[in-house]
């Protein structure tokens, strides 16, 4: 809960119909992103994002398991977010656990795809080692230390740039009878496969604030939003996934519209993440 | 009567609906003295009763029974288990009674009915002390295989009497269930055999398909309340007074069981012997609405 | 419970698994291949709706289309939890739960948390919360049986039972999805067909005012196609709403009588 008088409302959305916020950055202008990566040691890979005050962590574990007998040539992928009582005294106790199971499955909308897999921004089927017997369990963790809105398109963020620098293991299968159902695996720890990222989409959360919409609200201006669209987009532009918050109705072409102008802010936002990750490896690489 | 007369004063100015919510008790008792209850059923009389076969197309085995308002549906599920070493020869029956948030305003999500597992144990004891189902006729393969019969009954409407609802909706389930035709494949699992690939597997179970319901329990829970007897409470009855006998017997009339659990009318023998002659003509009623589903099913 | 005394043994269910053989049916990206229900690509399962399922409940609904078979029932406005802070507009609490037999496999019958948030998130918009301040309004979903585009068809049977509750609302709310299988857009669809799709689009909406309420969209769409998904689904809401709106109206002239 925002408390905020008449007047500061005033403000919000009277700077927002004149393309002028308090922070004085333009409806469809972002906060200045920073990435570092590898923040989790144990983890195979991991990344912070910062969006002002919004604070996010992800990170993610590879575990070898059993893919699904219903799709014995993919991989399995999970993604749990966690809403830390610090970000937020909303947050304490079973309060952040409603939140947290509504990011999750957005995310999971977001990046996952379809149910046969198709449009996934992560590839399933690069995650099999043995079909039908092994294949690596992809764990994506994101904890959000500080939420100052936006929550989505930072975890979104992170979660590429965890992915970009995760390492998952060169796995050798030892020749086994084809009958084995655990046939023995050499996990090497020394040969790393670099994760393809390319595919990975960006999420661009639209706010509608009366009757225009702003990029990256904060928390004081979702507060004051009648409902806002999170779509992701990848390189191809094409739209991986979709969502609506905010219960208030919307017209169908206002939908439409909304959809075209995150697929142009998502060029700029991939291009921006893209440059800030490869300099947050570079960072990394050096020390 | 035991209380002061209070609301015989009020009860000649007041409104029908006002009296029955503010002297609810008083309000029945004037209806018991006639021999007759608000919904104009004579004392020992059950409620409607019907039945309906193979509600959900997604099961083995199904049926939708109501009494008055009360609904129950009850579903079987087949799995296959590696049965016993003690029993070789046997199938099993696991049986799980429910009250969702929907049947009742008293039902929250995440709170479990108080009802709910006491009606569960009391469905589990009956059916499985009654020898309805010999658990012989649900084994596959001696000692390797047999059916695991999941039976799951949801109540969908809380109206009273939610025990003999859920016992007739179950037993109707049984009656209906099918039995699919399996056979084991090379990796020594149970599949079922489907009618377009047969590839000349021989079904273990090609005669087993239906099971032969031997002494069916059929029940009726009645509310005992000073000299009355009030057959087939609703949920109003039960919430006003509160002394519940509950007779289950088999087709043949045996006594499968008796269950009053406490309350506060100490009943003498000759009460409960009335309850049982009760329940005695509505397990007529009952088998008659059974067998006319089953034969209904049978047309079809 | 185990019907017998002992630890339960582990089951498993003898149904074959034919997931391979059917995804191969719908994997063609010609448009020859015919629907397992013989519909056309762009018709919908009959909709049947009944009101006053549960009398126990305020308000309460009957959906069926196809092989999918819910409840809805709706429970006040009644006092809002203790715990709860004032508040001067109603609180609507949603819930959805399946039955441990509606699945083809034998599930926990455990509530859907995301289903539930979806459902609130779909009414919320329609309901006009200000004529029950400080009191909620529960809707309770179960589904008797799963036979694909489950959360639509709750979500425009909750919509008809708060009707039947007597609960204000701007319109009615209807919902319709459609997936993507191939090149071609199918709505409506069915268990089998969903389980294969590559991508889904689910819309909500009120019908007679023209809002979308909601939006789903997953698996990757291009844009002229995600329109006309949407285009697709708008059409149908608002034929499925004037079937909702018979249901009512037939409801309330047997009530007069």
């Amino acid at each position: 809960m925002v408390g905020l008088s008449l007047g500061e409302k005033h403000f919000i959305q009277g700077g927002i119909a004149q393309d002028l916020r308090c922070d004085g950055r333009k409806r469809l202008t972002y906060r200045p992103i920073y990435v570092e990566t590898g923040v989790i040691p144990q983890a195979n890979g991991s990344a912070r994002v910062r969006m002002g005050a919004t604070d996010v962590i992800a990170s993610v574990k590879a575990e070898l398991g059993k893919p699904n007998p219903f799709q014995p040539d993919k991989g399995k992928v999970s993604i749990f977010v966690d809403c830390s009582p610090t970000a937020a005294p909303t947050f304490e106790g079973r309060g952040g656990e409603e939140l947290s199971t509504e990011l999750s499955a957005a995310l999971h909308r977001c990046l996952l795809g379809g149910k046969s897999g198709a449009g996934a921004g992560i590839d399933l089927s690069s995650l099999v080692v043995v079909e039908g017997k092994i294949c690596w369990d992809l764990y994506i963790d994101g904890l959000v230390v500080s939420s100052d809105g936006n929550l989505l398109d930072a975890l979104g963020a992170a979660i590429k740039a965890a992915l970009s620098n995760t390492g998952i293991p060169r796995v050798s299968v030892a020749a086994s009878a084809p009958g084995d159902d655990e046939p023995e695996v050499d996990i090497s720890d020394e040969e790393f496969l670099q994760f393809d990222t390319s595919g990975v989409p960006v999420i661009v959360t639209l706010t509608k604030v009366g009757k225009h919409y702003i990029v990256d609200a904060t928390t004081e201006e979702e507060s004051q939003m009648s409902s806002a669209v999170s779509i992701s987009i990848n390189r191809q532009g094409h739209i991986c996934g979709l969502t609506k918050r905010g219960g208030a109705g919307v017209d169908p072409s206002i939908i439409l519209d909304m959809i075209s102008v995150a697929k142009h802010v998502s060029e700029q936002l991939l291009n921006q993440l893209d440059s800030e990750i490869a300099a947050a490896e570079a960072v990394n690489e050096e020390s | 009567m035991g209380l002061p007369n209070v609301s015989g004063d009020f009860s000649s100015e007041m409104d029908v609906d006002a009296f029955r919510r503010l002297f609810p008790l008083r309000f029945y008792e004037r209806h018991l003295v006639e021999s007759i209850r608000p919904d104009a059923r004579p004392l020992g009389r059950a409620r409607d009763t019907t039945l309906a076969l193979g509600a959900v197309t997604s099961t083995d085995g199904s049926a939708l029974a109501k009494i008055g308002l009360t609904t129950m549906l009850a579903a079987i599920k087949m799995e296959v288990m590696t049965p016993s070493i003690e029993t070789p020869d046997e199938g099993c029956i696991a049986i799980d009674f429910h009250m969702p948030p929907i049947c009742s305003p008293l039902v929250r999500p995440g709170r479990p009915a108080e009802a709910e597992p006491v009606v569960s144990k009391q469905l589990c004891d009956t059916i499985l002390s009654s020898g309805m189902i010999n658990m012989k006729e649900l084994s596959l393969i001696s000692g390797k295989a047999a059916w695991m019969a999941y039976l799951d009954i949801y109540c969908l409407d809380a109206d009273g009497a939610l025990f003999d609802a859920a016992l007739l909706s179950a037993v109707a389930a049984f009656s209906h269930l099918q039995i699919p035709v399996v056979s084991m494949n090379d990796d020594g699992r149970v599949v079922i055999i489907s009618e377009e690939h047969q590839e000349g597997k021989d079904p273990v179970n090609k005669e087993k398909r239906k099971l032969t319901l031997s002494s069916i329990p059929f029940s009726l829970t009645s509310i005992l309340h000073k000299k009355y007897i009030l057959a087939d409470p609703t949920a109003e009855e039960e919430s006003i007074m509160d002394t519940l006998v509950t007779v289950v017997l088999d087709s043949s009339g045996r006594l499968v069981s008796l269950y009053k659990p406490g309350g506060t009318v100490l009943a003498y023998t000759s009460a409960i012997q009335d309850c049982i002659a009760l329940t005695r003509q509505r397990v007529k009623e009952l088998r008659n609405i059974l067998d006319e589903a089953v034969s209904g099913m049978e047309v079809d | 419970m185990a019907g017998k005394a002992g630890a339960t043994p582990t089951t498993y269910a003898p149904s074959p698994t034919t997931q391979k053989t059917k995804s191969l049916v719908f994997k063609n990206d010609d448009v020859d291949w015919v629907r397992p229900d013989k519909r056309g690509f762009q018709q919908c399962r009959p909709a049947f709706f009944r009101t006053g399922a549960v009398n126990a409940a305020s308000g309460s609904a009957y959906a069926e289309f196809g092989n999918t078979k819910v409840i809805v029932s709706v429970f006040g406005p009644r006092e809002s939890k203790k715990a709860m802070m004032y508040s001067d507009v109603g609180r609507l609490n949603c819930n959805v739960s399946y039955t441990t037999f509606a699945t083809p496999i034998r599930g926990q019958g455990s509530d859907h948390k995301e289903f539930s948030s979806m459902l609130h998130k779909s009414l919320e918009g329609a309901i006009i919360l200000e004529t029950f301040p400080k009191t909620t309004v529960d809707v309770f979903a179960l589904i008797l049986e799963s036979g694909g585009s489950d959360l639509p068809v709750v979500i425009s049977c909750a919509s008809v039972a708060l009707a039947d509750a007597g609960i204000m609302m701007y319109d009615l709310v209807a919902s319709v999805s459609v997936s993507c299988i191939g090149k071609n857009l199918i709505i409506d669809p069915i268990l089998e067909e969903e389980s294969c799709q590559d991508g889904s689009l689910m819309i909500t909406c009120m019908p007679s005012r023209y809002e979308v309420t909601q939006l789903t969209v997953t698996g990757e769409w291009s844009a002229p196609k995600i329109s006309e998904g949407v285009q697709l689904c708008l059409d149908a809401c608002s034929k499925l709403a004037k079937i909702m709106r018979s249901c009512l109206k037939e409801s309330a002239s047997s009530l007069e009588e």
